[in-house]
């Protein structure tokens, strides 16, 4: 009997032992649910490059960019789960698209499983250089002495900047911002240094470069650490507000069904890659902040997340002002 | 002149060996394009957007962009040679360039072009170095309702002056902006008329669409068209001598006036611009009677007025981001799809960028002069390739283009279907212009009306309450009033005479 269960064992493993063993064994795709050009696009392709030779195939970076990347995790979540196609989720904007019953996603969070996480940018709020406020007190102040009429730009709805508002709201009750959505970074850079709109809640990567020059001030960032690109900038925790913890982090993923060891060997490579000197100083220039999760540390994450977009996800349908 | 320091950092970029090429290739094409009868550069720039694809941002617009006004230049050979317009701002230059070229004299008529476009196209681009800056400086006050405002603006101008029926051309805005309300709802995420196709999520796609209607439309219509015989002439005396040189200077001069000032208006079209420079030059002229039989000014000035109007109307899109005509709107789908909305910001954000491109018309506008003036008999040979080959080759390269866009069949199955209602359309006299222009500007209308009530908390006078926006809506119902007394007027005319 127990011969009969050690050769069943040895049937099973040993094709998985040779799977890992050939694998890869062509080319590997890497999807990126974004434009080419775009910061998740500049930093797949900074990471494939190195990850290739470790790898010994070469990664393939294909941008099926649309509808806030829905249409490229839709591709990924119907892609044969064998290894040799990845692809960025970029959190948690993919949540709120399983989240929002408007965006009807053919997949749930279970379709993916997450493999490393590359980067982390956390999200800050941010106000013209010569805006009466100074601070977030003076910003939550305003927000609390005329609700609803101090105007917050969103780079869309459901984005992590979304959620960050209603976390905003919710650690300092009574303030009530009148949230404005625009579509991307640029047109909200726009609108605020034009005065239309009054602060903008955004992600350090975007931004920092303007902070230097003084162009705009930033007013919190929303993480446990300062951003080392603007060292001066308090968190959210330092100013009392340990709940607004806001990010968008990118990172790879497999479709549900990949073999453990194939799983293994692509985190080894990609782990190998983003630890590569030449990696971290490439991030660094684009201004992207490194947040390096794997195995069951980036899997924990995600759930916990998708617990949290789904709490704000309800509440930003549910607001009376939208 | 702060205009003048950032040309300077613009020429640096544009006079890269790559960024070099990608406009001497765009000028090639450009011309290539309008030698042909039939594709204008509204359907080359759609047909050859997907070619831009591969190169990056700045040596991709600044390669359409050649194209665009390289057909400008192109356009003229044809009007000369054959008596058929490549494109349709050449229509003029056929009464008085096909004469020319009748009695031997089809060289100067094509010297005299050239070098009228190079002064028009040079005047209009250094304009835009100096308004340029100042301008964008002035955008940067609009806010969502503003440019709300000026959108709307550009719709009604681009309606009121299309065609000859309003009916047709409201017609046609609507069925642009119906086609651009596809895809997901820019506010509130949820997908509107895709029919649960994953393709439509995004909307249609504005490239393969006007592929259809400006490419595809255009082939079909080409095919219908009888071949038509080269005049034989010799090209020789491309140079105007002194006599002729006299005559023509004044008409350059004041078609280029003509062309540069309409081309600030958005709406205004390609066509306009070279029959008013026509009609002036024939007032002003002492003995109009020669016009019509082969008067050099009638060369010169619509030619002129052409590519000052096609640089000039760079400045719209460039400053405010509004396009003034369907090949304008292409432009702009160029800048869109690579991640770059053109308009005020764009000054700020990608200096870089704008100014590489402003660069290049100059040095677009030298390279087309050296193409047009020794190099035109080259051209020229190309006319005697019978239509059908040539019609065979360009749709392949629409369906090769439209399926390298995303590698999908479904952006080629898109291209054909506007292909045939395009087809149709021009069929039924119904102007594609307002549909274009609707079509890319829907999204960003939307967009800008929905954010301007998130800011007002749903109240519609925010747009009357602010004054920029206020004044342009103002201007808008002047113009849709205007016009459409007009047509009335034009419509009892002709009823009273039948």
């Amino acid at each position: 009997m127990k011969a009969w269960k050690f050769l069943a064992g040895l049937l099973l493993a040993v094709p998985l032992a040779v799977l890992a063993q050939a694998f890869p064994s062509k080319p590997v795709q890497l999807m990126v649910a974004y434009p080419a050009g775009g910061s998740t696009d500049i930093a797949a392709r900074i990471v494939a490059a190195i990850a290739e030779k470790d790898l010994g195939q070469s990664i393939v970076v294909v941008n099926k960019g649309g509808a806030g990347g829905q249409v490229g995790w839709t591709e990924m979540s119907r892609a044969k789960p064998d290894g040799y196609y990845l692809g960025f989720i970029n959190l948690p904007a993919l949540n709120t698209v399983i989240l929002d019953p408007d965006r009807k996603a053919a997949f749930n969070a279970d379709a993916f499983v997450p493999v490393i996480n590359q980067v982390l940018d956390p999200g800050i709020i941010w106000v013209k250089g010569d805006s009466p406020y100074k601070n977030l007190k003076d910003l939550l102040d305003a927000a609390k002495k005329n609700p609803n009429k101090i105007s917050a730009a969103t780079t869309g709805i459901l984005s992590d900047d979304h959620l960050a508002i209603l976390m905003m709201e919710e650690a300092a009750p009574g303030a009530l911002f009148r949230i404005v959505h625009f579509e991307g970074g640029a047109p909200v850079m726009t609108a605020v240094l034009g005065g239309h709109i009054e602060c903008a809640f955004d992600n350090v990567g975007s931004v920092f470069r303007r902070v230097k020059t003084g162009e705009l001030r930033a007013l919190a960032v929303m993480d446990t650490q300062r951003s080392p690109f603007m060292p001066d900038v308090p968190t959210m925790p330092e100013l009392g507000y340990r709940t607004v913890i806001s990010s968008s982090t990118r990172g790879i993923a497999v479709p549900k069904g990949t073999p453990q060891p194939v799983i293994k060997r692509l985190e080894q490579s990609l782990k190998k890659a983003m630890d590569d000197p030449e990696h971290l100083k490439k991030m660094e220039e684009a201004g992207l902040q490194l947040r390096i999760m794997v195995g069951e540390e980036y899997a924990k994450y995600y759930r916990e997340l998708h617990a949290k977009a789904a709490k704000y996800t309800e509440w930003a349908r549910s607001r009376p002002h939208k | 002149m702060e205009g003048l320091q950032y040309l300077a950092t613009g020429f640096a970029s544009a006079l890269t060996p790559a960024n070099l090429a990608f406009a001497l290739a765009g000028c090639v094409l450009g011309t290539l394009i309008g030698v042909l009868p039939g594709l204008g550069p509204a359907a080359g720039t759609a047909i050859l957007i997907p070619l831009t694809f591969t190169l990056d941002a700045t040596g991709g617009i600044i390669m359409l962009a050649a194209i665009y006004y390289g057909a400008m230049y192109g356009g003229t050979i044809t009007s000369v040679l054959i008596n058929v317009p490549g494109e349709a701002a050449s229509v003029v230059t056929c009464l008085d360039g096909y004469q020319m070229a009748r009695q031997g004299r089809a060289g100067t008529a094509l010297g005299i072009a050239a070098i009228g476009s190079f002064v028009g196209g040079m005047f209009a681009a250094l304009a835009l170095v100096v308004v340029a800056p100042p301008l964008a400086r002035f955008a940067l006050s609009f806010g969502p309702p503003e440019f709300f405002a000026l959108m709307f603006l550009g719709l009604c101008l681009v309606t009121g002056l299309a065609g000859q029926s309003l009916a047709a051309a409201l017609l046609m805005t609507v069925l642009g902006l119906l086609l651009a309300l596809i895809g997901i709802d820019p506010v509130r995420g949820a997908p509107r008329f895709t029919f649960g196709i994953p393709e439509l999520y995004d909307g249609l796609g504005f490239v393969p669409v006007v592929m259809g209607l400006f490419g595809v439309a255009e082939i079909l219509l080409v095919v219908e068209a009888p071949f038509r015989r080269m005049v034989e002439t010799k090209l020789k005396g491309l140079w105007p001598s002194a006599e002729e040189w006299k005559r023509s200077g004044g008409a350059i001069g004041r078609g280029t006036a003509v062309g540069f000032v309409l081309g600030l208006i958005p709406g205004v079209g390609a066509v306009i611009p070279t029959f008013m420079a026509y009609i002036l030059e024939k007032r002003l002229s002492r003995h109009p009677e020669k016009f019509g039989t082969g008067a050099i000014e009638g060369v010169a000035a619509p030619e002129s007025a052409n590519n000052a109007y096609a640089n000039a109307a760079m400045i719209p899109l460039l400053v405010l981001g509004v396009p003034s005509s369907p090949t304008i709107a292409i432009l702009m789908g160029a800048f869109i799809v690579n991640g770059l909305t053109p308009g005020p910001f764009l000054f700020k954000e990608r200096p870089d960028l704008v100014w590489a491109v402003i660069a290049s018309f100059f040095i677009g506008n030298v390279i087309l002069l050296v193409l047009n003036l020794p190099l035109v008999g080259l051209w020229a040979r190309l006319l005697k390739v019978p239509y059908q080959y040539l019609c065979a080759g360009t749709l392949l390269f629409c369906i090769v283009g439209a399926y390298s866009l995303k590698g999908t069949l479904f952006d080629v199955g898109v291209m054909l279907v506007f292909g045939i209602i395009g087809y149709l359309l021009r069929k039924l006299g119904f102007p594609l212009a307002p549909a274009v222009l609707a079509l890319i500007l829907g999204p960003l209308m939307e967009k800008s009306l929905r954010t301007s009530l998130e800011m007002s908390g749903g109240d519609f006078a925010i747009f009357a309450t602010r004054p920029i926006s206020a004044v342009l809506l103002a201007c808008a119902a002047l113009i849709l009033a205007v016009s459409a007394l007009r047509l009335a007027a034009l419509k009892s005319i002709r009823g009273g005479a039948s």
